[in-house]
């Protein structure tokens, strides 16, 4: 009821205002691709990503939806890229076609990678709720910058690797800090595919670059996904650890673990420079006592706005029991990002969305960060930051940095 | 000529989804030569592809070696690989399954090197800029993209007309029948099944550059997976192994079953996953009711028609 | 021991130092044997099916996914231990191995060798995705008391679960040689398999041996996957990974001999065990793969299968 009272009364203010009517009519709705891969290896974020557009579409939608636009609302096309950059590709031009007017995806780098081209060939906006390699958007900034290319049309609302890495680094040097303990002796471990080598990447040149009291002095990659990681733990522990920072994905961190501990490899703890399968909700229910006091270094929703405790239950519940963690909290920011764009641009016109693009200063991210969602001139998001996450009493719990922590960290680890 | 002069009138989609089919018919087609003709099953086609693809992409990033010509590098490297498994494999007489297998020992053997090679990109991969200049080997327009998909469905048809009608062909077709009898009787076996799998190794090879500057990320999963080995070997296998129009007639019954597949039920939420049912069900379909491949069951039903 | 760790460096995954750590190489040499009970159970049933019917059965490893999953619900819905409930999973997957047989494979036995692999592959297809629909995307993994078990020897320790399945891999080996070698239907098995013509001549009912072939592999492919769900983490994807593990270990091995997946089985957990502690584990696969090659080109029929190529 008080929906319809609202948009009448918007209508009727407008009439009465004399508002302008463009001769064009204003579109009834604006359709947004949403591209993840929701089938194949990486099937579980993918259709997290994909629900949250789809709930973030609805609370756009239930808000009034596009108001510089007459009250357009969103239409999502949604899009499987299956895990394959060619189907990526294909999927983009077939909901580019459909009349998607800019695109979101995809998760997979691989895949958004392939879309990029499209989303310059098309003057189509895409914005990448969730990608961490950082050529996405640097190659097309360069080519922009070359003169290759005139515009560019893709921008990432995501950490990027080497933003992950330059984050883990000064987390791990800070906790230790306030904890009172210098551990000097960090073994990295990590899958060793796309994802995990990036981040392996970025967290090992962070750290060259900061050059703190403690070492990476054993690094230890695995075949992902691995039937059997005795051996490279039996290597972690020969080579006496004070940290175990493991980068993982859900599989691998279902064997780590509870090899960790069944080696009786001794540690302060096990911290994380960002990696799923250390938190979600599946995760904990086989990995129960595992996780306890594992910390790792990821973007995370700020449980501390006041709309984040409300999705989070509409998540679980629309979910069939997730919860609301890095990968649906970008995707459902990304629409909102999107929606503000539109306002904004007051247009569906490329260039006007690439001019919002890049004027966006959004400030009602639900997501940890460290200012407003904005871009810089290689159209990431600066601001885009994770947290140290922390799993206590079986819960994942933003630790640290201090203005977002819901609880004080445990660290070093109690003995068990 | 029809095909000609699609690209005009089809939406920016329906273009990328002929490309797509043109291409994997061309690389059908390169299998063909050596999977169909020779009758030599090779599951591990995806490595000529990954090496094609990173030699051309490598040398485009750090030499600035325009694709053009980084193609073909690429190309004699996947054929020198060819004939490197080519020999192995027949000069030490592995026939049937355990020729398969051990393409796909190599297949996987170059996919975990190149996981693990920094200067490859390693797991990350390769990023290619996309410039939109043609000589970078891309283009602003899709449409452009059409055509060469579809120049390079006809040259390797080309290729594989010419060696069907020539002796090299009946050669061939012979091995394939009957490697013993064609042995006695004199033909040249090794020979002709390493200079068979060169060819098809080669364009292969060729055909990863184009991959590469189409997709412009390569990782060495999806690259030199065993997945993209079976879409190679799936179209000229329905289509008809061995025959001339096989792997273009399966990949136009195949892409297009594949998009709408997808196109159906890829955006129901929980049932995401039905669109492969249906394509898995779909093989199952084929090899049930035309065993022998598409084209020879045209074939036939025409000649019943006469 | 700690010989290998410099300071004040960046470390880039090498080998190192700890080559000369004996207890890091007697830990690998003891958990890839150990795990290598895992492997035979994976290529047992694959062998059989490969000896008796020269079926490449693409599908092995989403068959023994779908085992897998069969043994998770029956431990969180039901609460049956895994290692009491493989034999159900194994006889519901005796079922659909005759079924897929019989109204499957049986039709195109005449068919180019081609088509086999496209038959399977589609079966693959719909299994793998069948379990995405049914179980959701998430990696499972089963717990049960048996995999947190573990004895220590000195320096090296042993993991219980594993030992336990081991020994199942032992037995299931000595079980079905018994049934090959002592039992009518077993030697009716191995006529076929050895010559599916002569056998057709003395009398042997072909097709119906051939299902019952194909039934008993995938039950032994049932029985593994059970077995192995406390072990391995898995998600409707895994499939692709076992099969190919599994064919290596059948090639290596000898296609068609059980002690040749057995065996088999260990040789290749060893050497990717070794290959972890020698060289960068993500590379340990390709250790197996070169064994593979080098076993292809100089015993194709594998270390133990004596039939001809």
């Amino acid at each position: 009821m008080q929906r319809r009272t609202f948009l009448k009364s918007t209508v009727a203010g407008a009439a009465v205002a004399g508002f302008p009517l463009p001769l064009r009519a204003q579109p009834k709705t604006i359709k947004i691709a949403a591209i993840h891969c929701a089938t194949g290896p990486l099937a579980e974020p993918g259709q997290a990503c994909r629900l949250a557009a789809q709930i973030a579409a609805d609370h756009v939608n239930a808000a009034g939806g596009i108001k510089s636009m007459g009250g357009a609302k969103l239409d999502l096309l949604i899009g499987d890229t299956q895990t394959k950059a060619d189907v990526a590709r294909a999927e983009a031009e077939r909901l580019i076609n459909a009349g998607a007017q800019m695109l979101m995806g995809t998760f997979n780098s691989g895949d958004t990678a392939a879309i990029v081209p499209v989303a310059q060939q098309r003057r189509v906006p895409f914005l990448v709720d969730i990608s961490a390699a950082d050529p996405i958007t640097a190659n097309v900034a360069r080519a922009v910058k070359e003169g290759q290319q005139k515009v560019q049309y893709v921008y990432r609302n995501f950490p990027t690797g080497t933003l992950f890495g330059q984050r883990a680094v000064q987390y791990f040097t800070e906790i230790f800090k306030e904890a009172g303990v210098s551990p000097k002796r960090v073994v990295l471990m990590h899958c060793n595919d796309l994802f995990g080598t990036n981040q392996s990447k970025g967290f090992q040149a962070a750290h060259k670059a900061a050059n703190p009291s403690w070492e990476i002095v054993e690094v230890i990659p695995w075949p992902e996904p691995p039937s059997d990681l005795s051996t490279e733990v039996s290597r972690a522990k020969a080579a006496k650890p004070d940290i175990i920072a493991p980068i993982t994905r859900p599989a691998s961190a279902l064997l780590l673990l509870p090899e960790l501990r069944k080696q009786r490899v001794e540690s302060m703890g096990i911290v994380g420079p960002g990696s799923p399968g250390l938190y979600e909700a599946g995760q904990l229910t086989v990995l129960k006592d595992d996780l306890e006091h594992v910390m790792t270094s990821i973007p995370w929703p700020n449980f501390k706005h006041p709309r984040a405790q409300k999705l989070a239950e509409e998540y679980l519940r629309r979910s069939g029991g997730k919860m609301l963690d890095t990968n649906s909290g970008y995707s459902y920011d990304g629409i909102h990002v999107i929606a503000d764009v539109l306002e904004r641009a007051k247009s569906t016109e490329p260039d006007a969305l690439v001019d919002a693009l890049k004027k966006t200063s959004y400030k009602d991210t639900l997501m940890v960060s460290s200012g407003p969602v904005m871009f810089n001139e290689i159209g990431d998001n600066p601001n885009a930051s994770p947290a140290m996450v922390q799993i206590l009493k079986q819960k994942p719990v933003a630790v640290w940095p201090k203005e977002h922590a819901l609880a004080k960290f445990v660290f070093p680890r109690p003995k068990a | 000529m029809v095909l000609l002069a699609l690209p005009m009138v089809l939406s920016s989609y329906l273009v990328t989804v002929f490309v797509l089919i043109f291409f994997y018919a061309y690389l059908g087609q390169a299998w063909n030569i050596v999977g169909g003709y020779a009758g030599q099953l090779s599951a591990g086609h995806a490595a000529f592809v990954g090496v094609g693809a990173y030699t051309a992409a490598v040398l485009s990033l750090s030499a600035g070696l325009t694709p053009w010509i980084g193609m073909f590098v690429g190309g004699a490297l996947s054929a020198m690989l060819g004939a490197v498994i080519g020999y192995l494999g027949f000069r030490f007489g592995l026939r049937g399954f355990y020729f398969v297998l051990l393409t796909v020992a190599v297949a996987e053997m170059c996919r975990i090197v190149t996981n693990n090679v920094e200067a490859l990109g390693g797991a990350v991969g390769l990023y290619i800029t996309f410039t939109g200049n043609p000589r970078h080997f891309q283009f602003q327009d899709t449409r452009a993209y059409y055509y060469v998909a579809l120049g390079l469905m006809i040259a390797a048809t080309v290729v594989a007309a010419a060696i069907e009608r020539r002796r090299f062909g009946v050669y061939l077709s012979a091995i394939r029948e009957d490697e013993g009898a064609a042995e006695a009787v004199g033909v040249p076996t090794l020979k002709y099944k390493m200079l068979a799998m060169i060819v098809s190794s080669f364009l292969t090879g060729v055909g990863g550059t184009f991959y590469a500057f189409y997709l412009f990320s390569l990782q060495p999963n999806t690259v030199f997976g065993i997945p993209l080995s079976v879409e190679i070997i799936i179209r000229p296998i329905v289509g008809g192994a061995g025959t001339l129009f096989g792997p273009i007639v399966g990949s136009f019954i195949l892409s297009p079953l594949a998009e709408l597949a997808r196109f159906y039920f890829a955006a129901s939420g929980n049932w995401a996953g039905v669109h492969l049912i249906v394509y898995g069900l779909l093989l199952v379909a084929v090899v049930l009711f035309f065993p022998q491949g598409a084209v020879p069951w045209f074939r036939r039903i025409l000649a019943r028609a006469h | 021991m700690a010989e290998g760790a410099r300071t004040g460096q960046v470390r880039v995954p090498a080998p190192q130092g700890l080559i000369l750590d004996p207890v890091l190489v007697a830990q690998a040499l003891v958990s890839g044997l150990l795990f290598g009970g895992v492997y035979s159970l994976m290529a047992i049933g694959l062998t059989l099916i490969f000896g008796v019917m020269r079926v490449v059965n693409f599908a092995h490893g989403d068959l023994m996914v779908w085992a897998m999953y069969l043994a998770w619900l029956g431990a969180t819905r039901f609460g049956v231990d895994p290692y009491a409930g493989f034999v159900i999973a194994a006889a519901l997957l005796f079922v659909a191995g005759f079924v897929i047989q019989r109204q499957l494979v049986d039709r195109i036995v005449d068919a180019p060798h081609e088509m086999q692999i496209l038959l399977m592959l589609g079966i693959a297809l719909v299994l793998e995705n069948g379990a995405l629909v049914a179980f959701g995307p998430e990696p499972q993994r089963v717990r049960t008391p048996l995999t947190q078990a573990a004895v220590w020897l000195g320096p090296v320790f042993i993991d219980v679960g594993r030992l336990v399945t081991f020994v199942v891999a032992v037995a299931l080996t000595l079980a079905l040689s018994l049934f090959l070698y002592r039992s009518d239907a077993g030697r009716q098995m191995r006529a076929v398999a050895d010559n599916g013509y002569g056998a057709r001549v003395i009398g042997a009912d072909v097709r119906r041996i051939s299902a019952l072939a194909f039934a008993v592999g995938a039950a032994c492919v049932g029985a593994a996957g059970a077995l192995v769900a406390p072990l391995l983490p898995f998600q409707p994807s895994t499939g692709l990974q076992l099969s190919v593990t599994s064919f290596n270990i059948v090639i290596i091995g000898g296609m068609g001999s059980l002690l040749g997946a057995f065996v088999g089985g260990l040789l290749v957990s060893v050497a990717e065990s070794l290959g972890a502690v020698f060289l960068n584990p993500s590379m340990k696969e390709l250790v197996s793969f070169s064994l593979l090659v080098v076993i292809l080109l100089v015993r194709p029929a594998g270390l133990f299968g004596g039939r001809t190529v």
